[in-house]
């Protein structure tokens, strides 16, 4: 037994707040692990992926939901983000043993915050901070891009048809967390 | 005060009344009614004061071109100062006060500027104040800006809040006039995504202001219609109270959105929105300027022009007198007089400066043809009007018309030129227009309604096409081409009194005659040596005047003379909205690092560190100053163990076959030969040779290296690195992701440092010295299993370790290791602490790679590989750089012990005078070290290397100090390291 324990304690964990029916909340348990596909060796670390997951790599900007319910979304032609739902520090560790060394892996869990906003007036809120086209067509579903929301670098997923996950440094979660609120209240 | 100018009709709501108070006078007005239409509608005329003369002035427009009636909305810190009252929308218990005078709005002390009118003429202060010099700034200038300016700010906290956006649309639609109305109509029934925006807060541009019908109906009621079925469409977002005030680049417009500025309370919300729009195609349909005619004393109350009389009767249904003249060169003034008529009003005379018979019949009105209005009478309000053939003619109104000016601003944004339209006497957007932009109806010279509607329909059409986008539903209502027929006429040539040009400004025909004459000729020069055309309204219904007596004086015509540039914004944008809710704590983000918890709840005071709030130093119950707080932290550290929070310093995670080969591209070392499980100091360069930053590099596993960074330059190099790897090396397998915020990692440094990490690291990884060496790394686990990441790197020169956990565990790690630490006496320390140990050791940071100095200068010349290809290694080694006598990074201590050291300082050598000729070099870098017991400095000197021991001067003017230090080695701790390999 160590004489010392470690509690961890992710910024924003647990945040859920609700404005009449649009919420905006921590995931709980959000891993995330980058996965870089090696140079002359991507058509293996594709099939290593399908093989994994069920699902193709998406295409850049793209995301797709696999049958574990991980998602995987491909921010550049030679890397993809996977997207699951784990407690434990060894996120890594749970991809490379699906992957088998047929990419390279970075545990990104603790390098993102992540929140979700939900309902009929993310788009509008959105709009306050977003410079990108939220528009229904524009950004469909399951789309993904990087952006920049109040001078913060930002993930952008579209998981559902008025539902946005957003990634933004942890560091700074206080003031993205305070940015997103702030266009809420705007706009509500 | 009854609303004694109220005329029957107009678009203003009746069924409820709206009270609101002018300098402390309560009135009535109607929704629907702006202050300005309210104002004129209770009789008050007289709202404001000009800005030199301090001459009564009135409201002269009906819109956003208003040069007269600036007002203070609201009160206390709400007070909004340069308001236009033609712009604001009235709303129930609106305070407003009028602005630019000295007691009353009747009485005001500095009318008698207007008596000293001969000695004021354009550039009077620069002649008049040249003497004696010295007084200019003490005594002239105060006073001038003491009696310039129009309204007062509160001086307090803006207690409104704002925000900013971003919008996007296939078609950006400015102006919602007939043009507008009918390309928003023709792209939304389309399919297109399009957005209309409108500064009114009641779209339908001059349909509103007129009688004009469209298919039989009225042209507001067919505006109101239009607006509706826009408003149906999805695909529509229709922004009124909102001016497009910018076009930017590649389709890029700058809005501003009055969101609650027609509202009592702002309610939390906030009160304007500054929009990007980014537009696939934009059409401009920003409508036409009336312009004024100079004449004598033509700025009295009571005074409009004429298409803006035609607006407050048509659409606030208000008048400003009961006997109106008009003064016009055109066909539209006939309009005026016409329309007045109709509600009721008296027009006693139509003078047209054209000899024509009279365009309509005016029963009642006399009709004076190839005549002009030569002066008027009247002070707070007008009396009569003379003619140039010497007839007096009472009215308390006059309506002047001098043609319109089509909107042209947006389209030279980007530089582009108008150009001169005889027939219209005016300038019509040229053909260099902003790209994605087109111009339809009156703001491209389509001055007729029906001109307008087809131009509209026709250009959107043209947009969408373009975009690949089939139109549809561009048939327009039937509309009448109603007469336009202009002739140029800019100023009553007979008038003796002073005739205004430039109403905001107070600038006459004198003026811009005087500025030609003494040699102020380009249209440039005129603008600065008058002001003509600058201040709120920026010139929009001056300007052209003042170019045609310009190009009069010249002997040029007004082509020839040409325009001043058109710049955003189109009308003011007040600073609140550019800041937006960038204000207070949240003025920027700012970044946290993981132990920040328990470092506040431990005494710490916090340093900004670009964006990161880092610890500077733990204050301790007893301690004066933050001195004995770092000298604490420092001496126990080296004593004993001291803990620091280093997660701020960039971390990249690099992997790939040719990982090793890529960090030697990038640093100016070699990387690819580091063993596995160890760390590497290394330097990068710029292209030019000169230090970019440091850091060190561990080699996690084969193909997976794990580098820091400065704090600073975190960003950069990650950026500088991707560009590397993209660009330079695209054939390199290697891939780079940041990880620093990622990791929390904690400097652990003292000589009891591996005793305290024994604590915390699980059992069965061996950190003695011999399996875990300096510039040791590897992988451990602590506390139980938790994944952790240990390197044996030194900043202090102590025994030391850096140990990294995954972030979300950070503030817990630094309670577990100070807690482990407490038999230690550990201490926290903060940067001031971690600095000041540094300096000892001799180490460098941003003080001395600072963009200026090489890998020789600090002593790393050796490190720069020419053994491979690297950045930086082949212009690092010009003659220049690598010069024996070059400046080189020494240590430094006062011969005076006692004597504190000063960065900044320059050195020269003893007996030389302090010159620049004579500089020897600079210090970079001072602490007190209580260590040594005395102030201790790094810095560069000339030939440093060769001068140990050597007494120069450290010689500071700004501190106007001067001292003598001995150059010493920059280790002024352990310099043979010892104590960081034991």
């Amino acid at each position: 037994m160590a004489e010392f324990t470690l509690t961890a304690a992710p910024p924003l964990a647990g945040h859920d707040e609700t404005f009449g029916d649009t919420r905006l909340h921590a995931p709980q348990d959000f891993a995330i692990v980058s996965v870089a596909l090696p140079l002359g060796g991507e058509t293996a670390a594709k099939k290593a992926i399908k093989t994994a997951y069920g699902v193709e790599l998406p295409a850049p900007g793209k995301s797709v939901v696999a049958k574990g319910k991980e998602r995987i979304l491909r921010l550049a032609p030679d890397l993809a983000f996977v997207f699951f739902t784990h407690a434990g520090a060894d996120a890594e560790t749970i991809v490379a043993d699906k992957l088998k060394d047929k990419a390279y892996l970075t545990d990104q869990t603790d390098v993102w915050t992540a929140l979700e906003l939900s309902g009929p007036m993310a788009r509008a809120a959105l709009e306050r901070i977003c410079p990108l086209d939220l528009y229904t067509d524009a950004f469909a579903l399951n789309d993904g891009a990087r952006t920049v929301m109040e001078h913060l670098g930002t993930i952008i997923l579209r998981t559902d048809d008025d539902t946005y996950l957003l990634l933004s440094a942890s560091s700074s979660a206080d003031s993205f967390l305070h940015a997103i609120e702030t266009s809420i209240k705007n706009v509500i | 005060m009854t609303q004694v100018n109220r005329l029957p009709g107009g678009l203003v709501d009746r069924s409820e009344e709206v009270k609101f108070q002018f300098n402390d006078k309560w009135m009535r007005g109607y929704p629907g009614d702006t202050l300005a239409s309210a104002l004129m509608a209770n009789g008050q005329l007289l709202v404001g004061r000009s800005f030199k003369y301090h001459r009564p002035r009135g409201v002269f427009t009906a819109g956003s071109e208003e040069p007269n009636a600036l007002v203070q909305l609201r009160r206390r810190a709400e007070q909004e100062p340069n308001t236009r009252a033609t712009m604001i929308e009235l709303f129930e218990g609106l305070y407003a006060t009028s602005q630019n005078h000295r007691g009353s709005l009747e009485f005001d002390l500095l009318a008698i500027n207007d008596f000293f009118a001969p000695f004021l003429s354009a550039g009077f202060y620069y002649k008049t104040f040249m003497w004696p010099k010295a007084f200019w700034e003490k005594l002239y200038e105060p006073i001038i800006r003491s009696a310039a300016g129009l309204g007062r700010l509160s001086m307090k906290e803006d207690p409104d809040s704002y925000d900013k956006g971003f919008l996007h649309c296939d078609l950006l639609v400015i102006g919602a006039g007939p043009a507008g109305l009918a390309a928003a109509l023709t792209a939304g029934r389309s399919g297109a995504r399009v957005i209309l925006a409108d500064e009114d807060f009641r779209p339908g541009g001059r349909l509103n202001a007129e009688t004009l019908e469209l298919g039989g109906m009225a042209g507001h009621a067919w505006a109101e219609e239009a607006v509706k079925e826009l408003a149906e469409m999805d695909n529509v977002r229709l922004m009124s109270r909102t001016t497009v005030y910018g076009a930017y680049d590649h389709g890029i417009y700058g809005v501003l959105e009055r969101c609650t500025d027609h509202l009592r309370d702002s309610n939390g919300k906030p009160r304007q929105i500054l929009w990007r729009i980014y537009s696939k195609r934009a059409v401009l349909a920003a409508g036409a300027t009336e312009r004024p005619i100079a004449f004598g004393n033509n700025d009295r109350p009571g005074i409009l022009l004429a298409g803006a009389m035609r607006a407050y009767a048509n659409r606030y249904a208000v008048a400003p007198g009961k006997q109106i003249a008009v003064f016009t060169n055109n066909d539209d003034g006939w309009r005026t007089a016409a329309d007045l008529y109709a509600k009721g009003v008296e027009i006693t005379t139509v003078v047209d400066s054209r000899d024509k018979p009279a365009l309509l019949n005016i029963p009642g009105a006399r009709h004076f043809g190839g005549q002009a209005v030569m002066d008027t009478v009247g002070r707070a309000g007008m009396k009569s009007i003379q003619l140039t053939n010497g007839q007096v003619i009472p009215c308390d109104g006059l309506a002047v018309s001098g043609g319109w000016n089509p909107n042209v601003h947006l389209t030279c944004h980007q530089r582009g030129r108008p150009e001169w339209r005889e027939d219209l006497c005016a300038f019509v957007p040229g053909s260099d227009l902003p790209p994605g932009m087109v111009v339809a109806g009156a703001a491209n010279g389509a001055m007729t309604l029906a001109a307008a509607l087809s131009e509209g329909a026709v250009k959107a059409s043209a947009q969408l096409e373009d975009l690949g986008i089939k139109p549809k539903g561009g048939e327009m209502p039937q509309a009448e081409d109603e007469p336009r027929d202009c002739a140029a006429f800019w100023h009553v040539k007979q008038s003796k009194n002073r005739a205004w040009v430039d109403l905001q400004n107070d600038v006459t025909v004198k003026d811009v005659k005087l500025a030609n004459t003494e040699g102020f000729r380009s249209v440039e020069l005129l603008k600065r040596y008058t002001t003509m055309g600058m201040a709120t309204d920026q010139g929009k219904t001056s300007n052209i005047a003042g170019l045609a007596i310009l190009a009069e004086e010249a002997g040029k015509t007004i082509p020839e003379v040409g325009t001043t540039i058109f710049r955003p914004p189109y009308t003011p944008v007040p600073l609140g909205a550019l800041a937006g809710r960038a204000r207070g704590k949240d003025f920027r983000p700012y970044r946290l690092t993981p132990s920040h918890k328990w470092t506040e709840e431990n005494g710490a005071s916090f340093v900004t560190v670009g964006n990161w709030l880092r610890a500077e130093w733990y204050t301790q119950p007893g301690e004066k100053g933050w001195r004995d707080s770092v000298d604490r932290e420092v001496l126990q550290t080296r004593k004993s163990v001291g803990i620091c929070d280093v997660t701020t310093l960039g971390k990249i995670d690099i992997q790939g076959k040719d990982a090793g080969a890529f960090l030697d591209m990038v640093y100016a070392n070699t990387f690819s030969t580091l063993k596995v499980g160890r760390v590497r100091y290394g330097l990068m360069l710029r292209e030019d040779g000169i230090c970019y930053d440091d850091g060190t590099t561990a080699r996690m596993g084969e193909d997976h290296y794990v580098m820091t960074t400065t704090t600073a330059n975190a960003v950069l190099v990650f950026r500088r690195m991707e560009f590397v790897r993209q660009c330079l090396c695209p054939d390199m397998d290697v891939h780079l992701i940041s990880t620093t915020d990622g990791w929390a990692q904690f400097a652990v440094a003292g000589p009891k440092s591996r005793d305290l990490l024994r604590k915390v690291i699980d059992r069965d990884h061996d950190i003695s010295n011999d399996a875990f060496p300096f510039m040791a790394c590897g992988h451990v686990t602590v506390c139980g299993g938790t994944p952790a990441r240990l390197f044996r790197i030194s900043f202090s020169g102590e025994l030391a370790f850096e140990i990294a956990v995954p972030a979300r565990y950070g503030n817990s790690m630094m309670a577990v290791l100070n807690e482990a630490g407490k038999e230690f006496d550990a201490v926290p320390y903060g940067t001031e602490a971690l600095g000041v140990m540094r300096i000892e050791k001799g180490h460098c940071t941003g003080n001395e790679l600072n963009g200026q100095t090489t890998a020789h200068n600090i002593g790393l010349g050796k490190m720069v590989s020419q053994k491979k290809a690297c950045i930086g290694n082949v212009l690092s080694q010009r003659p220049e750089m690598i010069r024996e006598d070059a400046v080189r990074l020494v240590g430094f201590r006062p011969v005076d012990r006692s004597r504190k050291l000063i960065a900044g300082s320059h050195f020269i050598t003893k007996g030389d005078t302090a010159s620049m000729a004579n500089d020897q070099g600079w210090m970079t870098s001072v602490a007190y070290s209580p260590n040594l017991g005395y102030s201790i400095g790094l810095g560069f000197l000339k030939e440093g290397q060769n001068r140990m021991g050597e007494i120069v001067r450290a010689v500071s003017p700004i501190h106007n100090t001067e001292m003598e230090v001995e150059v010493v080695s920059p280790h002024f701790i352990d310099p043979e390291g010892e104590r960081l390999r034991g």
